[in-house]
């Protein structure tokens, strides 16, 4: 597995190079003007990628640190020729990094002001940082989930008409219904795929309508031998069957056992003893 | 111990009651002597409409597919009283067939309206319409409705007819032994 993702990566290198540090310089260009209004941020940038970069360079494969460490080695000119690295990552880490970056900037340059402008400051701060995070986010793949209705967030390589939208939030409701039926429907594992868990659903209501037309039967065979008398006979019947129920419930749930037909069959045995 | 566990407007409780009543009701009509095979089955008939009937009483049409069991059920009635006999039958049918047809042309106008719309959205799912369209077909007025509204009646069906089960074999436990 580590070798097929090492090829996959080692061979779109020359053509990911160029797209994705156009993509990151746009980012960059559109984020550096927000984030330098506090100076010498440039050289923060230089020390601070860096080192969030090495770190998951080590944890990524081996393979792609050799040819990291050449493009680094490059780059260690200018803020902006970091991005070649990035097309090594994942767009996922790299946007991590670029806000943890970012956020270690802010939160240092913050500090490194003087006193004076500080309302200022945490104003411009918390206009980057709200600017940053809705371009960030837009950006980001990281899962939305749909909120409510109204709601609902266009992630990045999705159309975004409303058609789009409206099947989406659809089937979000679909899955939240088919997690519910999940929970009611004994024999649904959450690994198995909807079609599967229909046929589940489909089997289980087909077998509770075949077991309601078995016990009818049963209750006519049961009937025609059983003789009904009169009202009285029948409110005290009816009086009998709820008392009944409420033990058997009471019972039932002490041994653990919810609605299982032979436990109830021996424990009204045992109660028409005395009767 | 305690028996005030029972919730008296719960629906387990509605459904018994009204299920014992039709069960007094049905064995007091039926001579017990009839042994017949077909006085056996047009018996087994009548239990099965009168549990189905007092479930659907139970949930008093606040569902789509209690409705539909109901609506079912009454125009079987109907058409079974009109063929058969026509002494009761006129009063009934004039009271009803009044509220019926609106009743009727509402839920056939409704059929069409919604297999028009739900046509779209089936082929958005190809991979599920045939799943869906036996899920239909199990649960009683499913043919008018899409999958996110059909589900919903679903799992609400499948509690009804887990205590429906649940009752019934309890009565039926009951009358085995005696």
């Amino acid at each position: 597995m580590a070798d097929f993702s090492a090829q996959s990566y080692r061979q779109p290198f020359p053509f990911l190079d160029i797209d994705p540090t156009m993509e990151s310089l746009t980012q960059f260009a559109e984020l550096n003007p927000q984030s330098f209004i506090l100076d010498n941020s440039a050289f923060n940038f230089q020390t601070f990628f860096p080192l969030s970069i090495n770190d998951s360079l080590l944890s990524n494969q081996a393979s792609q640190g050799e040819t990291m460490s050449g493009f680094i080695h490059n780059s260690n000119q200018s803020s902006v020729s970091a991005q070649p690295i990035f097309s090594a990552k994942t767009e996922v880490e790299e946007i991590s990094n670029k806000r943890k970056a970012l956020d270690i900037l802010e939160s240092s340059s913050g500090n490194s002001s003087s006193s004076s402008p500080q309302v200022s400051e945490t104003g411009i701060k918390r206009r980057n940082n709200s600017g940053k995070g809705k371009r960030a986010k837009s950006n980001e793949k990281e899962m939305e989930k749909p909120k409510e209705v109204v709601h609902v967030r266009a992630r990045r390589g999705q159309a975004t008409d409303s058609h789009s939208l409206a099947e989406r939030v659809r089937r979000g409701k679909i899955n939240e219904r088919l997690r519910c039926l999940q929970d009611i429907v004994p024999g649904c594992y959450k690994t198995m795929g909807m079609a599967l868990m229909l046929d589940e659903i489909i089997n289980y209501v087909q077998s509770l309508q075949n077991q309601v037309e078995f016990l009818s039967m049963k209750l006519t065979a049961a009937s025609t031998y059983y003789d009904f008398n009169s009202e009285s006979d029948a409110m005290e019947r009816m009086q009998r069957e709820k008392a009944e129920e409420a033990k058997e419930l009471e019972r039932l749930m002490r041994e653990g056992y919810v609605g299982i037909g032979g436990v109830a069959c021996f424990h009204s045995s045992s109660t028409y003893g005395p009767l | 111990m305690d028996s005030q566990h029972l919730n008296p407007s719960s629906l387990k409780s509605r459904f018994t009651a009204r299920f014992l009543r039709a069960l007094i009701k049905i064995n007091a009509q039926k001579p017990i002597s009839s042994s017949s095979p077909r006085d056996i089955f047009q018996r087994y008939r009548r239990i099965k409409v009168a549990a189905d009937k007092s479930m659907a009483y139970s949930v008093r049409s606040r569902r789509t597919w209690s409705r539909a069991t109901l609506w079912k059920l009454r125009s079987r009635s109907r058409r079974r009283l009109a063929s058969s006999g026509r002494r009761l039958s006129i009063k009934t049918r004039t009271t009803t067939t009044t509220t019926t047809t609106t009743t009727s042309t509402n839920h056939r106008a409704a059929i069409v309206e919604k297999t028009s719309h739900e046509k779209e959205n089936k082929e958005d799912h190809v991979g599920l319409a045939v799943q869906a369209e036996e899920l239909r077909e199990l649960v009683p007025g499913g043919e008018s409705m899409d999958l996110c509204n059909l589900l919903d009646e679903t799992a609400h069906y499948i509690k009804c007819l887990t205590t429906q089960v649940q009752v019934m074999k309890k009565i039926a436990n009951l009358y085995s032994l005696e």
